[in-house]
């Protein structure tokens, strides 16, 4: 197995609060790695490291060649990286086509001066791409609410918009932060299923921040347990849930 | 009742209305734009010809306020730098209208980089001052730089003549300005439904989400103002042939909002929304007028004084209802109207 992403002596601090507390870690290509942790252990702050949303104190991300700890946000999608929000960050406003085609941005090459003449290339890679967002409606199964504005659906359907948004990216890496908070049983069982399927039918590695436990004991193949920022546990999921550090991180000291 | 809209091909999807009785209607209103002048008098062209000159203005405004969510203040900066362009060009330069009509819009693109720039980290109310502040600068610039500007002495354009055709004559300036408001309408139509289109609004709704998609914050944003203002500009290059004596006083802070007015009646976002907008600011104290005139002389006379400030009133007035009563302006009244009639009777 190759390894796709390797995260070294990680640091970051927020003025006197160490948020992300000298992690390394390894992500295997083709793998389902999860992160999880108790509330405040620092997941979201790794994630957001990850995607470049705001630099690191100290220590390096490596995504193969790129380095991550210095990319932009923008630059991400094109070097393969697709991601959804912890509170979900899909337009409202807009279809749900219209939703996955943003995702298909970096693809395109329509710019300001070749948009306004809608023939020629313009033309030909709206039609390229609304075949392609066709692909990803039809793998999620939302081919009934496709015209729809995505903020009238319910809350688990417009996570489902958000993961396509991330997949019509073409990653091969896919974050995904807290898919299933707040959805019912079904609705946790389709998502779990589709992370599945995306892992096995397109080979995209997948690493989640996730605390539905029965999930992240279901579909990983590798957890890692952060507490207080510092990474305590790595491991396949029979190991992790048997260790005595996390244990104590989620129920406390006998 | 309908069943639903069934599309079969690509093409279709992208097209900007498979609809042909959508197509019917514009085409209708194209045949009646085009045979207004032959039945109408040198007041309703007059009237139909700053009707024009505000749609461009709204269209672009709108690009940058409705599409890409950066409220702006500044249109009248914008315009004043179009329509000084134009106007000193030819003016002073002896340049051909048919270069410095387009000169106009890149000029006023390149001035909004004065405004993109901080709006890279403004945002809301703080980018609106700042607008507000740019438009101040450009017409106190105006007024002072009198070797360049002629100061307070204003412009006058004696040439008008654009590719043989003399935009003096109303009935030319009226096709021209028509022609114009086309070519703007079609082009912004066709960038909202490729990806730069869909990058705007994607910075209006959420901008973290945005860069997410790869979508570069900067260059968007930039590109949003300099569209926008490019199309403003011309605008401004339009009421250079419209009035053919240009002075700074035109280009009051009224005019900024009277241009916000429209895109907020019209419909945010909505290029139609605009192009409706501006037609109704224009009209509306037009219509007012009229209807104070039928009013017993006494109080006619009372209100006809005070028409400037009526104006105003009516215009604060307009924008309060809408956000009020239909937040999507008049476009959304209309779609309200459409889904009604195609879903009756199971329509609430």
């Amino acid at each position: 197995m190759t390894v796709l992403l390797t995260v070294e002596n990680l640091t970051q601090r927020f003025g006197g609060l160490v948020a992300v507390d000298n992690v390394s870690l390894d992500v295997e290509e083709g793998s389902i790695f999860s992160l999880i942790g108790p509330n405040g252990a620092g997941k979201t702050t790794l994630f957001n490291l990850v995607s470049a949303i705001f630099p690191p104190s100290e220590g390096k991300i490596m995504f193969g060649e790129r380095a991550l700890h210095k990319a932009h946000t923008h630059q991400l999608a094109e070097f393969g990286i697709g991601r959804t929000f912890q509170n979900l960050a899909v337009f409202h406003h807009a279809t749900v086509v219209q939703n996955l085609l943003v995702g298909l941005h970096h693809q395109l090459k329509a710019n300001i001066l070749t948009a306004p003449f809608f023939w020629g290339r313009p033309r030909d890679e709206e039609i390229k791409a609304r075949r392609r967002v066709e692909e990803i409606i039809d793998f999620l199964e939302i081919e009934h609410l496709r015209d729809l504005p995505v903020g009238q659906l319910s809350y688990g359907l417009q996570k489902r918009v958000e993961l396509g948004r991330a997949l019509a990216i073409a990653p091969r890496l896919l974050l995904l932060d807290e898919m299933v908070s707040g959805m019912n049983a079904e609705e946790t069982e389709d998502i779990a299923r589709f992370i599945l399927d995306i892992r096995d039918e397109f080979g995209i590695t997948v690493m989640m921040v996730e605390h539905d436990m029965g999930v992240v004991m279901d579909i990983s193949d590798r957890i890692a347990v952060l507490d207080r920022g510092q990474l305590i546990c790595v491991g396949e999921p029979g190991e992790v849930s048997q260790n005595p550090d996390v244990i104590n991180a989620y129920l406390g000291k006998k | 009742m309908r069943t639903g809209n069934h599309i079969e091909s690509y093409p279709r999807h992208i097209s900007l209305s498979d609809n042909p009785v959508v197509w019917f209607w514009l085409v209708a209103l194209m045949a009646a734009m085009i045979v207004l002048p032959a039945f109408s008098g040198l007041f309703v062209l007059g009237l139909a010809i700053r009707i024009l000159i505000a749609a461009v203005g709204a269209i672009g405004l709108n690009l940058l306020t409705g599409s890409t969510g950066q409220i702006s203040l500044g249109q009248s900066g914008f315009l004043a730098a179009g329509c000084y362009t134009t106007g000193l060009l030819i003016a002073d330069y002896n340049w051909p209208p048919e270069l410095a009509l387009p000169m106009s819009g890149i000029v006023a693109a390149a001035l909004s980089f004065l405004v993109g720039i901080p709006s890279l980290r403004l945002k809301g109310l703080y980018l609106a001052i700042t607008t507000l502040a740019f438009s101040f600068i450009i017409t106190q610039f105006l007024l002072f730089a009198e070797p360049i500007t002629h100061g307070p002495y204003g412009v006058r354009i004696e040439d008008t003549v654009l590719f043989g055709f003399d935009l003096a004559d109303p009935t030319t300036m009226y096709y021209f300005c028509l022609g114009i408001l086309v070519l703007v309408t079609l082009g912004v139509l066709n960038i909202m439904r490729t990806r730069v289109g869909r990058a705007f609004n994607a910075i209006r709704d959420q901008d973290i989400a945005a860069r997410a998609m790869g979508i570069n914050l900067t260059t968007y944003k930039l590109t949003a103002f300099a569209a926008s203002s490019f199309i403003v500009g011309l605008a401004g290059g339009l009421m250079a042939f419209q009035f053919r004596f240009i002075n700074v006083d035109i280009f009051s802070v009224t005019l900024a909002i009277e241009a916000l007015a429209m895109i907020i009646v019209g419909g945010l976002g909505s290029v139609a929304g605009a192009i409706i907008g501006a037609a109704f600011i224009i009209l509306l104290p037009e219509f007012v007028g009229d209807a104070i005139g039928l009013l017993p002389a006494g109080i006619s006379d009372v209100l006809a004084r005070g028409a400037l400030e009526i104006k105003g009133l009516l215009i604060g007035l307009v924008i309060i209802l809408t956000l009020r009563l239909e937040p999507d302006g008049l476009i959304g009244v209309w779609r309200n109207l459409k889904r009604y009639w195609s879903r009756w009777p199971l329509s609430v």
